[in-house]
């Protein structure tokens, strides 16, 4: 009886556009489109800062020899063009016009400081709140300052070597996979999460409180079949749209890691295809299952007592920040996954999705993370019951 | 048969209906210690005013609603011991039932028939009597939503009726509803007599009563106030028609 229930509902939720699009196409195409929109704008940018011809000041004749080094730049640091100018004030006036983008500041005792082996404070105007303006002024002067080293100890004779006794060498032991599981891994759980709520929504507001706002549910109960077996065949439909939904959402991330040329690094690539084996799959899905399943069973008991879809839709919106709000401890470096932390709901789900990403996720902290979540499950479906056999709710 | 005794339904108040309902009691009774028999082959009617507890009444019959005390047998089962068992029996159709747009008739009425376990050979000759009897092969397999008022009805009926139930429950069934598709209503209604089914239906439209019915319950807040036959009720009438009669014994 509960599949007769369940296979009903299913087609059902599947003809109601509105869910089809909260459960199937944009969770599909949400990354996609992201991604593609992400690649396309950053690379026009980069490629405009690249091509951007940069005017830059100097000032008067003091910076002829710094004139004549930027002038024999490397090619790959951009293209410019030098102007020069009489005085410092005439030059920031010139950068806050826009008619220059960098200004060089010479000192006046510069050749004073040059003769007598000193350093030479090189100082660059530029307006902050253009993109990609300190990065090229450190461009040219890293440049510049290898080149006026490499001189100065051949003019004293020394050895670069000698003056630097300690060269720090670091060497980052963790694995790739790690890495990329430290780094990226808080995104996956938040993914499957935010789209596992809204998966869930729409078909838990449409099931109950829409079946009241239609006038159905009153004829489905007097059928000869238990209000559990109502509620489990609804249920397992709206677990089924949250499962649907995060999937969903995966196959876009995936398609736009595969087809839209977003890694560029081959070895990475090679990383995220070591991570998306079939046990890495079956494992995250068991975490998340009892996930949908809380979600559902918290926004039941809503929807029951909701008289409109609106109101369902009002109370159960500003729930999914509330839910996905601790999705987010995933992005935060530092914290990790331990006995007590697995014992947080939602919050045990990120971070052992993080550390399945990196491979390091144990046994016991996984159990317990399952066990609290499947704990959390039963009591929804349990609270959910309860509200779906409140008659005075079910029939307003 | 519907047998029915000392009913009583009390309801919790929220504190918003408190409110709305400008009293401190924290409960409100909506059936008062009703009691009534319907008989197979005839149709009982229960009549009252909005508001009077007729709804309440058929949702316990139909044991959505569960009473506070009192009695109920369907078809000779304990419908408060056994109200899956009781519901099996029952057949069940308001003037306000829905019916799922985005499904075809033919997917609701499979649907209804798989709730209430029809055997296939059974359910398959009950939908073509019925697809027949409503004349509803023209539409089979166009999504609800896009039918008319009046074939949705059909719908509603055929759903009803998949079961072939024992008992029938129709709460305001022609409410809302034109004279035309009233009138599929009023013919299932007689079909269902002379198929020596037990009908009980509430209206508040004393025409609609004084065509169909066999025997009569007026019910006002909650209370029984006449029982009898509508045969009885015509003799012993003190006012000039149906629903002056109506009128006088609600306000009695």
């Amino acid at each position: 009886m509960i599949f007769t229930i369940f296979k009903k509902e299913l087609i059902d939720t599947l003809r109601d556009k509105r869910t089809m699009r909260t459960m199937l196409l944009i969770p599909l195409l949400v990354f996609p489109i992201i991604l593609t929109l992400y690649v396309n704008v950053s690379s026009s940018f980069e490629k405009k800062a690249s091509e951007e011809k940069i005017k830059i000041g100097v000032w008067g004749d003091l910076g002829a020899k710094y004139w004549n080094q930027l002038n024999e730049m490397p090619k790959g640091l951009g293209k410019k063009e030098l102007k020069s100018f009489e005085d410092s004030t005439a030059l920031k006036k010139a950068i806050e016009q826009g008619e220059i983008q960098l200004g060089l500041i010479v000192p006046k005792n510069e050749a004073e400081l040059a003769r007598t082996k000193q350093s030479i404070p090189l100082t660059w105007l530029f307006d902050a709140s253009s993109i990609g303006r300190q990065e090229r002024a450190e461009a040219y002067m890293n440049h510049m300052s290898d080149k006026a080293e490499a001189i100065r100890f051949k003019e004293l004779g020394v050895n670069a070597a000698k003056l630097h006794p300690l060269v720090p060498v670091y060497q980052n032991c963790a694995s790739d996979k790690k890495m990329i599981g430290q780094i990226a891994g808080g995104i996956l759980p938040y993914i499957f999460i935010a789209f596992g709520f809204i998966g869930c929504m729409y078909p838990a507001i449409d099931l109950f409180t829409g079946e009241k706002e239609r006038g159905t549910i009153e004829t489905l109960l007097t059928t000869p079949v238990s209000r559990w077996q109502i509620l489990v065949g609804k249920m397992m439909v709206i677990v089924t749209s949250g499962m649907l939904a995060a999937t969903c959402a995966l196959i876009g991330l995936f398609v736009s890691i595969e087809f839209l040329d977003i890694v560029h690094n081959k070895e990475i690539l090679d990383i995220v295809h070591g991570i998306l084996t079939p046990s890495f799959i079956i494992a995250m899905f068991s975490l998340l299952f009892p996930l949908v399943v809380f979600f559902a069973g918290a926004m039941i008991p809503i929807a029951v007592y909701a008289k409109s879809f609106k109101e369902a839709q009002s109370i159960i919106t500003p729930l999914n920040v509330v839910m996905v709000l601790p999705a987010m401890i995933g992005f935060f470096p530092g914290i990790e996954l331990n006995a007590t932390t697995a014992a947080i709901p939602v919050v045990n789900i990120v971070l052992s999705t993080k550390e399945l990403i990196s491979g390091t996720l144990s046994v016991g902290y996984y159990c317990i993370s399952l066990g609290i979540m499947l704990l959390l499950a039963t009591v929804s479906v349990l609270v959910s019951y309860r509200q779906f056999g409140n008659e005075a709710r079910i029939l307003n | 048969m519907i047998k029915v005794s000392h009913l009583r339904k009390e309801f919790e108040l929220s504190r918003q209906q408190k409110k709305e309902l400008n009293t401190t009691d924290n409960i409100a009774v909506a059936v008062d210690d009703l009691s009534f028999d319907c008989h197979p082959g005839q149709v009982f009617s229960l009549l009252g005013p909005n508001g009077a507890g007729k709804t309440t009444t058929l949702r316990m019959l139909s044991t959505i609603l569960t009473p506070t005390s009192g009695t109920i047998e369907i078809a000779g089962i304990d419908a408060i011991k056994y109200p899956q068992e009781a519901r099996a029996k029952l057949g069940f159709l308001t003037g306000s039932t829905g019916l799922y747009a985005r499904l075809t008739p033919i997917e609701i009425i499979d649907y209804f028939a798989a709730l209430y376990g029809v055997p296939q050979k059974e359910k398959e000759e009950r939908k073509k009597y019925l697809f027949d009897l409503l004349n509803m092969n023209d539409f089979l397999h166009k999504r609800i939503g896009k039918l008319s008022t009046g074939m949705k009805q059909k719908v509603s009926i055929c759903r009803t009726m998949i079961h072939n139930p024992e008992v029938v429950i129709f709460d305001e069934p022609t409410s809302g509803l034109d004279v035309i598709t009233a009138e599929n209503i009023i013919k299932l209604i007689r079909d269902c007599k002379d198929q020596e089914k037990t009908v009980i239906f509430s209206s508040h439209i004393m025409s609609e009563v004084d065509l169909l019915c066999d025997e009569l319950a007026i019910v006002h807040k909650g209370q029984l106030k006449y029982n009898g036959m509508m045969s009885d009720f015509r003799q012993n009438m003190e006012a000039s028609n149906l629903t002056e009669e109506f009128i006088r014994i609600v306000q009695r």
